[in-house]
């Protein structure tokens, strides 16, 4: 049976992660191959790194640290943030990304999501919606949430699934930050809309939360930052938390 | 001596991950972008990233020789897509496969496709062995579906899942072995043993 997957997320800045992850046992909190490498022990299914810079010298920076990464990582690394087009994508993969995450570059221009699907396989192309609600719907938002779009969030992740998405990122601008729990409504909504795997994202301060969200939607994996890095809980866990409650975990 | 993996490099994708967790398991590796390297190989390992037709294209130059060497026991591993290029053709392309394997890769029939994150294999391969959690990473839309006795694993996904394959000294997997943690660390490390016996 498909496990469900915990996904912790760290913000990635001129090569340092900048929520300050706090581990006992790790000397440089801050580098990031070393806390993803960490969080595989503690029982993670995947690492997602957010590149939260926008500078052309940066984007170096970040392709170094993915390599690093992709060393000594032995679960899935997905790299998110600025990407922007094919070669890009190329230049992340080939450093030692499994998936990337396209965002903006989605909205504005679609068709690099089949283009990406084509050249890579649509296993590694994530597309990654930054949803708020409006009225009875959401509304998607690029420019890291700072831009409201004409796109409803639902029929927004049911075009991507056309275009070759392999797997929709999707994060609650409401819940997110909140520590209030996912967004359920919105979680559902997309992944009952779409055959592709969704991660929910967005709102996590919680194990319970946790539980919610994945017993409570057809989400397939639920991603969340501060509570794993401030040492609140692990990976595992939340693993045993999920299994105890009959949730098939790895 | 150690073996010597040569892997095929398609010009796309994390080669990182499979070529680190060879060489933890007590391997040297070659990494080849000229496809005629492999010809020389004592083990290939052919891995699982890209489509279908693209990482055949690059292997044109050499497929009937390279068909020669799986068919005279050269010990190889083929990962995802690389395992599915053995066979003699896909739903996802036009290109001709391998045909090492006879049969073909068809689409998944489930509800939700990929197939994507962690799930159970159920083998008693030798390759198994020493393998605490049977959970390895997939990440798939398609899958082989052959018309030989080849299938050593299988896992449950709406259906059963044909998911380790071997014929004379090739393996061939669906997931992800250098994606998935110390269960596939193991594999690795038996599979290196296992070409170690058979070079």
């Amino acid at each position: 049976m498909l496990a469900k997957r915990i996904i912790p997320c760290l913000d990635v800045k001129e090569g340092k992660v900048v929520k300050g992850v706090k581990f006992l046992n790790l000397q440089d909190v801050g580098d990031p191959p070393a806390l993803a490498s960490e969080y595989e022990r503690q029982g993670a299914d995947e690492i997602v790194f957010l590149d939260i810079t926008a500078s052309a010298e940066s984007r170096k920076t970040m392709l170094h640290v993915v390599e690093r990464t992709a060393e000594r990582l032995f679960v899935p690394l997905t790299v998110g943030g600025g990407i922007r087009t094919r070669e890009e994508m190329r230049n992340a993969l080939n450093a030692g990304a499994d998936k990337v995450s396209l965002n903006t570059v989605a909205v504005q221009q679609p068709h690099i999501i089949s283009e990406c699907a084509e050249d890579f396989g649509s296993q590694c192309v994530v597309v990654a919606i930054d949803a708020k609600r409006d009225g009875d719907s959401w509304r998607v938002y690029t420019h890291g949430g700072r831009k409201a779009t004409d796109l409803d969030a639902v029929k927004w992740a049911t075009r991507a699934q056309e275009l070759g998405a392999g797997e929709i990122l999707l994060t609650s601008m409401d819940a997110d930050g909140t520590k209030d729990g996912y967004d359920i409504e919105l979680t559902s909504s997309v992944a009952d809309a779409v055959t592709i795997p969704v991660i929910a994202s967005g709102g996590c301060g919680n194990l319970e939360h946790i539980y919610e969200v994945l017993s409570r939607t057809k989400a397939e994996a639920a991603l969340a930052a501060s509570i794993f890095h401030y040492g609140q809980h692990t990976v595992q866990e939340a693993k045993d938390y999920l299994r105890q409650r009959g949730v098939p975990v790895r | 001596m150690a073996l010597k993996v040569h892997m095929a490099d398609y010009g796309v994708g994390n080669l990182h991950s499979i070529r680190k967790a060879l060489e933890n398991c007590g391997a040297k590796v070659e990494v080849v972008t000229d496809m005629r390297g492999l010809l020389e190989a004592e083990c290939i390992v052919l891995p699982g990233v890209g489509a279908f037709d693209k990482t055949l294209e690059r292997l044109q130059p050499v497929r009937e020789q390279l068909v020669d060497m799986l068919r005279s026991g050269t010990p190889c591993l083929g990962i995802c897509i690389g395992m599915q290029i053995l066979f003699e053709g896909s739903e996802e392309g036009k290109e001709p496969g391998l045909g090492f394997l006879s049969g073909r890769v068809v689409r998944l029939k489930a509800e939700r496709v990929p197939h994507m994150g962690w799930n159970s294999v159920q083998s008693n391969d030798r390759l198994m062995r020493g393998v605490q959690s049977p959970y390895f990473y997939f990440a798939h839309s398609f899958h082989g579906s052959p018309r030989e006795d080849v299938v050593v694993g299988t896992t449950d996904y709406f259906g059963r899942v044909p998911t380790l394959f071997k014929k004379s000294n090739t393996y061939g997997t669906q997931f992800h072995p250098e994606k998935s943690s110390a269960s596939g660390m193991t594999f690795l490390r038996n599979f290196v043993r296992f070409a170690e016996e058979e070079r």
